[in-house]
This record gives C-alpha cells, structure tokens and sequence, in this order.
C-alpha cells in the first residue's frame, strides 16, 4: 500500500471531525476510510492479496458486513441496552394496570424459563436467558419485588449450572455454553433466597386472603391483593406460586448437589421431587391463563408463555454482540410446553444420579453411566454425575483411585495401602480411570473418539505394568518368596487393564451404532469386529474372577474348612455367560452377513475408488494402532467369512445359542431390572435372526425375489434381519 | 462444508439427456458469479466472498462446474493438503440445483474432482455432511466413503455432521521400492505432481485445514 498517497488522501477529506481521538494507554482511534479508499483503487476486481496467514479458517471467519447471514450489528433492532430501555422496550412497572402487570410478569417468567432451556440445549447464555432486557440491568428491578426477586434467581440459577459445567469440562464440543462474558451474573449466591422466600410468603397470605370467606376478610384487610380483578386473584396467585416455588427448589437441587461426597443428594431428591410437582401445577395454570384474556392471544404450538402472548422486555438481537467469538446464531427458542418437558426430563435424569449407590464397584458405575447415557441425558445433568463422581482425584472425593483400582482388580482389602501405588506406572493408571470416567460423561459423539484415541494409553499402561511385573518377579527369583506380593498384585491388575481396554474397545464399536456411523454394507466387519473384542473380553473376565474365586477360596477354606462350594469351581460366572450371549448375537450376524454377500443376496455394487479393505482400514484403525486385539487384520477378517455358506450355516444356528444362553443367565440377575430386560432384547433378537436365518437357508438361493434388510427394532447394536418378498 | 445434492420433496424435474450436462473446470473470475450463486442459494452455511476465492484459486483443478444449455446447474469446490502427516482431499461445497438432482450429476462432478486429488496424490478425501442430508450420504457412500465421526451440533443451524471419508487403496511397495520411499520420505506426494503447481506458501496454507475449521 502506498502510504503516502493514503496520507494524501486523508488531507484531501477535509473531515471536520477530528483525524483521531484518544483512547487511553496512549493509543489512538483512527479514521481508516481514505487508507481503504486508496487500497481499493490499487487493487482490481477479483484480485485477492494472499497473506501467509491467510488460511481456510481466516477465510470462514471474515464477515461481510451488510450481508444478514453474517454481519450481527445490522439485524439489531437497538444498539445498545440503555437505547432499549429509554424506547420503552423493558418498563418498570410493566403496565400501569396491576392485572396487567402480573399477567405480564409471569408471561416473562415463561418465556425465561424458554430460554433456560434453549440455553441448556446448546445455545449461548447472551442470546437465550441474557435476551431478556430486565435481567442485564439488575438495578432497575428493585422496585418490582416480583420480577426483581425472580431476576436475582435466575441469575444466581445460570451462574451456579455454569460453574458445575465449567468444573466438568464436559462440554468440549458444547463450549458455547459457559461463555458469559458481559453478563451480570457476578454477585448472585444464595441470598437471592431470602428474598425469594419473602416474596412467596406475601404471596401465599394473599392466596389466602382472596379464598378467606368475606366475613374473615377483614381481619387481614391491611393485606394489599395482588392485582384489582377479584374474579382473577386466586388464579394469579396460584400461577405465580407455583413459578416462584420451582425457582427455589431448583436453586436447592443445584445447591445440594454440590455439596462434597454426595452428602447432599438424599435432599436433592426431595427438592427434585418438589421441583416436579410444581412443574405440574405449572402446567395446570395454563388454562387459567389462556381464559384470562387482556388482549389477543394465540395459543399456536411454538408459544413460548403459558398464555400463549408474546413477552415484553426480551430482545433477541441484542447480545450478539456478546456471543462473540461466534458468528450470531439465528436461535429458535423452544416453546413453553417443550421447556418444561426439558425440565421434566432433566430432573428426571439428576434424579437418576442422586438415586446410584454411592458404594457401588468401579464395575457397577461404568455400567452405571453406560445406561444413564441411552436415554441421552443433557449437558448439564451429564455434568452433575461428572462432578459427582470426580472430586478432588477421588471418587466421589472420598475413595483413592488405587483402591478403587484394586477392589476392581478383585485383591484383598489389606492391599490396598499398599505403597505400590506410588510407583509411576499405578499413578498413570490412576489417572487413566479418571479420565475413563471423564470422558463417559461426554456427549455420545465426543465420547466415542475419546475412547478410540484412550485404547492406545490403556495398551501403553499395559506394556508397562507386564515390564514392571517382569522385573519384580526378576528380583524375586533371587529371594525364596513373593514377601510383599507385589508380583500377585501387579499379575491381578494386568489382567484387569486387559479386561478394562477391551470393554472400551467395545463400547467404542457400539457407539458407532447409536451414532449411525456403519453402514449395512460395513455391518459384517463391524459384528466381526466385536464379536473378536467381545471373545477376549470374556476370556479376561473369566480369567480375573477364577484368579479372585481362588483367592477367596482358599481364605475360606482356612477359616472354616468348607469344601461343599467345590462344584462352583467349574462353572462359568453369569456376567462372562451374559457375555457369551452378546458373543453368539455378533457371531451369527457376522455369519449371515457374509452369507448373504457371498451368495450375492445384498444388492451391494463396488465403489469406483476402494474396496471394503480400505473400509475395515478406517473404521478399526484406532483399534488396530493399539493393537486391541493383537494378530487381527483384514486378512483374518476375509479368512473367517469368506466361505460363509447357507448351506453350512443350516447346520449351526449361534442366534439358538444366544436365545439359550440369554434364557439360561436371566435367572442370575433377580435383582438387576436392566439386565433383565437387555436379556429380554437379546433373546427378541436373537428370535427373530434364528427364524429369518432358517427361511434363507431354506428358500434363499432358490428364491431370487428374497431381499433382506436389517433394522434395529429390538436392539440398538445388534441389527434385527427382515425378509420380505419383492 | 456441505452439500444439497438431493431431493425428498417433488419437484418440477428438468427434462434433459445426461449427456446434454457439460462439465467444466473452473475457467477464471467468469465462473465464480456462478459458484456462488449456486452455494449462495442451496447452502445454509453463510461463506464470504474470501472463502469462495480461497478456494478456487489456490485449486482451481480441483473446483468443477456441470452446464446445461449455457445454464450453470450445479458445481463441486474443493481443497487438498498435508493434514497430520498425510496429504488429503477435502471437499468443502457440492451443489446441484433442485430441478436437475437425482440424475447422476453430483456423483459426476465430485468423482471429478476425486480422480484429480488421487491423481495429484491425495492418500484420502475427506468432507462433512449434515446427518440429516440422507441424500448426500448415500451419495458419498456409493463412492465407498465411510462415515468415520460424528460431530456434535456442528452447523450453525445446530444440526450434526459426519466427518465422511475416502481412504485410497494404498499400493503395495515392491521390496526394492521400499528402501527408495525411506530415502526420499519428503517427496512422496510429489510423484505424480509437477512441484510448481503447489509452491511453498500453498502447502503451509492447506496445513490449517480441515478438522481445525469448525463453523463455531
């Protein structure tokens, strides 16, 4: 650029204004039209200065200003929020007509409770609840006891679930969510309780006073009512009540769960539980509402007030300024009726978590979180069990990882102060299992690419505790006996690492399902995949529990010199049987599958670019790098499948083994519901494949118009086959 | 990016011969009006005008536009560049418009630009699409694309992605080759493309690519 003709250029102007205009720290504003205007004579149309640092995401994040798909500042109706006020957008009092003013009153609370939850799915804080103009400026409320204690409450609400989510740092990929910058949400705590409560109490004396019989009125007759319509009172009460009681439950439910250890949980049940009721009488209050008409309203679908009118005091537009570092969003806010679903469900879900034993194995919680997360918990209940579970490097900020280490490993009590948890290798490990449990709190999506990248710490840690222990029996075999039984205990927690990595290895393939990541045509090499998982998985488990079974045994045998629990020593646990189960379903589907292709039965042409090995390559690399399992390749994939026949599939059906097995193990789960009914599913699917598997083997190469599809109808993971006659 | 390729809903459909499409690389500034109009359009994504730019005239091989009757019906954009140690295409918009989808166009103009990265040595393609665009997915699935992440709420409209992608058959070296490919690691993109066609600056830009966009 050729600065002196942009010098030139700015004296040409003859700009009145000043040329610059101070603004602290010895810097200066500047004018840069005449620069740009110089700049564009030099540069024909169509030309682009190219700048080192000029790379795709400097590209994206231009913005063309006037452009509404982009440029934020030009769809604001105002520029500022004091520009706002003073045209009348948010008034104090609301209206002038107190019946007004309270039906306007809980129409914002409505509409808030809209954008809390807009928010919580995944929208930014400016934009959602911060739209709301009575919220930005918390001064101007003091007069309206109402709206000014229920402003103080909802602020205090953000600020207290953006601190728990910030803590868990669950939101990776859902950061938009404790961005609050500009915010007035610095010096709301628990005192907004107080006021809350005051609030409420005149309130419920003027329920009582509307529903008095009028002899008895006038004992409290200095007792203001709430608005001028009588015929209305009692239903403004009531509808206000009930809001202002879920704000405080709710504010009580954050609260109890924050309380260290999980100490407040048996009374954020009780909260829960409160919030939920008061949720319904919400819900109840929208027919009164909708009767009591002062004006037009509309009750249409995506109504975000429980009257079904528009709010006043809310601006969308004007934070987007605030949502920076993002380009505006255009938001839909939820409708009323969906926000109080979402709260439904979310209480639904913290309730859940309050519920879980806090003594539960290390088993028992991953079990625990892989069955919270089918019914797709939020963000911020997700980040709840996160902080729950994780404190301070403990569980639930109370058990050492070592121990909870060596308790799912199956060793002794007494091991586990052992000072062998000090070494490197059990620190690492330690930290391993928290960030396990980290990352099983995440969304599905994030969760499963996290755990196809930890497969590989889990087989590092591995290596190292198989060299430790090498070298501990090294040392020992100078020395007559294991004295400290270092050697036992690292040989116990190998065998666990190995249980631990394949159980990740597994649930990363059975994500990609819920994540519709296969396709039908990858569907044999994926049930192949996971049924070679599944099989070393098992095999681990077996081998832990016959290694503690032995251990407690002969303890047993020492103290009371029992010998009638012999029998058990041959029989294989229910847990590695219910793996079994899992095992044939994967099996047979890989079978059937392979058949299918092989007697051209799949209407499946070749992709112009690759082959399924390419295929295999991208969809097990993770697995592969790590080596979960060892020794497993395309090759040995195409050398198990490729002769799968009807014809000799006809003679060994793995779905009856499943539906067996499945109907065999449900009787060693009397207690454990969820079991019960996965055993149920298994037994569906498996059913229905044994059926499909047998008309195919019977009519399939004969019978040309034969197409099968697979859905999952019965199971999330394991597909059910469909055959239907074209 | 994306892609709206596809169509549920009915509509006037162009009565045409496939072989009255003409396809064209990208020719110049002339074509550009023309891209943009189209992803302008279809697209939901807002993309600047630098984004356009910075496209097609660092590939411009690799950018395509389908005509029909001196009508510009659809269009594919592209990039590729050393991504984490391998050299991978990306396809950032492909775009048919409405009355000429389900024709085979977009299948022919993105396995255009497909053949010329695996020419220029490109290892894998990679691309997102919106988990709802069920269209575009069996599309890039016939091509053998698996669908290898999903990523959450990536749009801004909120909805999904899948991260679909495209690994090259990798061929087999000869045992003889091997010690060659160890000797010469830093040229091995090079083989098939003449090293002026990708100067310096090129390279350190494709670097940025990829997953390090996120339309946050």
């Amino acid at each position: 650029m050729d600065e002196e003709r942009a010098e030139a250029a700015a004296v040409d102007r003859h700009d009145p204004r000043p040329s610059s205009i101070p603004s602290g720290d010895g810097s200066v504003w500047a004018d840069v039209s005449p620069l740009l205007e110089a700049a564009c004579t030099d540069l024909p149309d169509g030309e682009l200065i190219h700048g080192d640092n000029f790379n795709l995401f400097a590209a994206m994040s231009a913005l063309e200003i006037m452009d509404p798909k982009m440029d934020s500042g030009m769809v604001s109706r105002y520029y500022s929020v004091d520009e706002a006020i003073e045209n009348g957008a948010a008034p104090v009092p609301i209206s002038c007509d107190k019946t007004g003013d309270v039906q306007c009153t809980i129409d914002i609370m409505d509409h808030l409770l809209a954008c809390e939850a807009t928010w919580h799915k995944g929208h930014s804080l400016a934009q959602t609840v911060f739209s709301c103009i009575y919220l930005l400026r918390p001064e101007r409320t003091s007069s309206h006891a109402l709206l000014h204690s229920y402003s103080r409450i909802i602020r205090a609400t953000c600020k207290a679930v953006v601190s728990v989510v910030s803590d868990a740092r669950t939101h990776e990929e859902e950061d938009l969510f404790t961005m609050a910058y500009g915010l007035p949400l610095i010096g709301e705590d628990e005192k907004c309780l107080s006021m809350l409560n005051a609030v409420e109490e005149t309130i419920a004396r003027q329920l009582r006073a509307c529903k008095a019989p009028s002899s008895g009125r006038k004992v409290i007759e200095d007792l203001e009512p709430l608005q001028n319509n009588l015929a209305l009172e009692e239903g403004y009460c009531k509808a206000i009540l009930c809001r202002l009681r879920f704000r405080k439950h709710f504010y009580h439910v954050l609260m109890c769960l924050k309380r260290p250890q999980g100490r407040g949980l048996q009374l954020a049940r009780k909260h829960i539980s409160s919030c939920l009721s008061e949720l319904e009488i919400i819900r109840k209050s929208t027919e009164v509402l909708r009767s009591n008409d002062y004006g037009t309203h509309n009750c249409g679908e995506d109504k975000t007030t429980a009257s079904g009118r528009r709010p006043v005091g809310f601006d969308a537009s004007i934070n987007t300024r605030l949502s920076a570092p993002t380009p505006p969003r255009s938001i839909k806010i939820l409708s009323w009726s969906e926000a109080v679903e979402y709260f439904v469900k979310l209480l639904h879900d913290l309730d859940i978590i309050c519920s879980f034993s806090l003594d539960a194995s290390l088993e028992g919680i991953l079990q625990f979180m892989v069955q919270f997360q089918k019914s797709h918990p939020d963000l911020v209940s997700r980040a709840h069990l996160q902080t729950l579970l994780i404190q301070d490097g403990k569980l639930y900020g109370r058990d050492p990882i070592f121990a909870v280490i060596a308790k799912a490993a199956g060793l002794p009590e007494i091991v586990r102060n052992h000072d062998i948890q000090n070494g490197e290798c059990l620190v690492h490990l330690g930290q391993l299992v928290i960030n396990l449990l980290k990352i099983l709190s995440t969304n599905a999506a994030w969760q499963r690419r996290k755990l196809g990248k930890i497969v590989q710490d889990w087989r590092v840690i591995h290596i190292q505790l198989e060299l430790a222990l090498r070298q501990e029996m090294g040392e020992e075999s100078g020395i007559s006996a294991d004295q400290n039984g270092r050697g036992d205990i690292l040989r116990q927690i190998l065998i666990w690492v190995e249980e631990q990595t394949f159980w990740i290895a597994s649930r990363f393939l059975m994500l990609g399902f819920e994540l519709e990541l296969y396709s039908p045509g990858e569907y044999c090499m994926v049930y192949w995949y996971i049924y070679v998982v599944l099989i070393k998985l098992a095999e681990r488990m077996h081998h832990k529990m016959s290694f503690t079974n032995a251990t407690a045994k002969l303890k047993g045998k020492k103290k009371k010199g029992s010998t009638k629990d012999m029998s058990r020593d041959f029989q294989i646990p229910a847990s590695v049987l219910f793996l079994q189960s899992y095992i044939c379903l994967a099996e047979g589907l890989t079978m059937m599958l392979a058949a299918l292709k092989n007697e051209r039965m799949l209407s499946q042409s070749p992709s112009p670019f690759n082959s399924d090995h390419e295929r295999f390559i991208q969809h097990f690399e993770l697995l592969q790098k790590a080596g979960v399992p060892d020794h497993i390749s395309y090759q040995s994939f195409e050398e198990s499948t490729k002769n799968a026949r009807f014809s000799t599939l006809v003679m060994y059906n793995y779905f009856k083994d499943a539906q067996r097995i499945a109907k065999e193990v449900k009787n060693s789960f009397p207690n454990d519901p969820e079991r019960q009914s996965e055993l149920r599913r298994i037994e569906q699917v498996a059913e229905h494949n044994s059926i499909a598997l047998t008309v195919l083997c019977r009519l399939g190469s004969l019978d040309s118009s034969l197409k099968v599809s697979f859905d999952f109808s019965h199971h999330p993971y394991f597909a059910t086959a469909v055959v239907k006659r074209s | 990016m994306e892609t709206a390729t596809s169509d549920a809903e009915e509509e006037k459909k162009a009565t045409f011969e496939a072989s009255e499409i003409e396809y064209a690389s990208y020719g110049g500034e002339h074509h550009l009006p023309l891209i943009m109009g189209l992803v302008d359009h279809e697209l939901s994504e807002p993309y600047s005008i630098f984004t356009y730019r910075y496209f097609v005239y660092l590939w411009p091989q690799l950018s395509f536009l389908a005509f029909h009757k001196g009508k510009c019906v659809g269009t594919v954009v592209c990039k590729m560049g050393e991504h984490r140690s391998t050299y991978r295409g990306y396809i950032a918009m492909l775009v048919v418009i409405k009355p000429y989808r389900g024709k085979g166009i977009a299948t022919e103009l993105v396995s255009r630009s497909i053949r010329v990265m695996k020419e220029s040595g490109c290892e894998e393609v990679t691309l997102e699409a919106e988990v709802t665009n069920k269209g575009a997915l069996a599309l890039y699935g016939r091509l053998g694309f698996i669908r290898a992440k999903r990523l959450f709420r990536y749009y801004l409209n909120g909805v999904d992605a899948f991260r679909l992608k495209l690994l090259f058959p990798q061929r087999e070296l000869h045992p003889s080759l091997v010690m060659m490919a160890h000797n010469d690691a830093s040229q091995r993109h090079a083989s098939n493309r003449p090293l002026e066609e990708f100067p310096e600056q090129q390279e350190r830009d494709c670097s940025s690519m990829g997953e390090s966009v996120s339309n946050k």
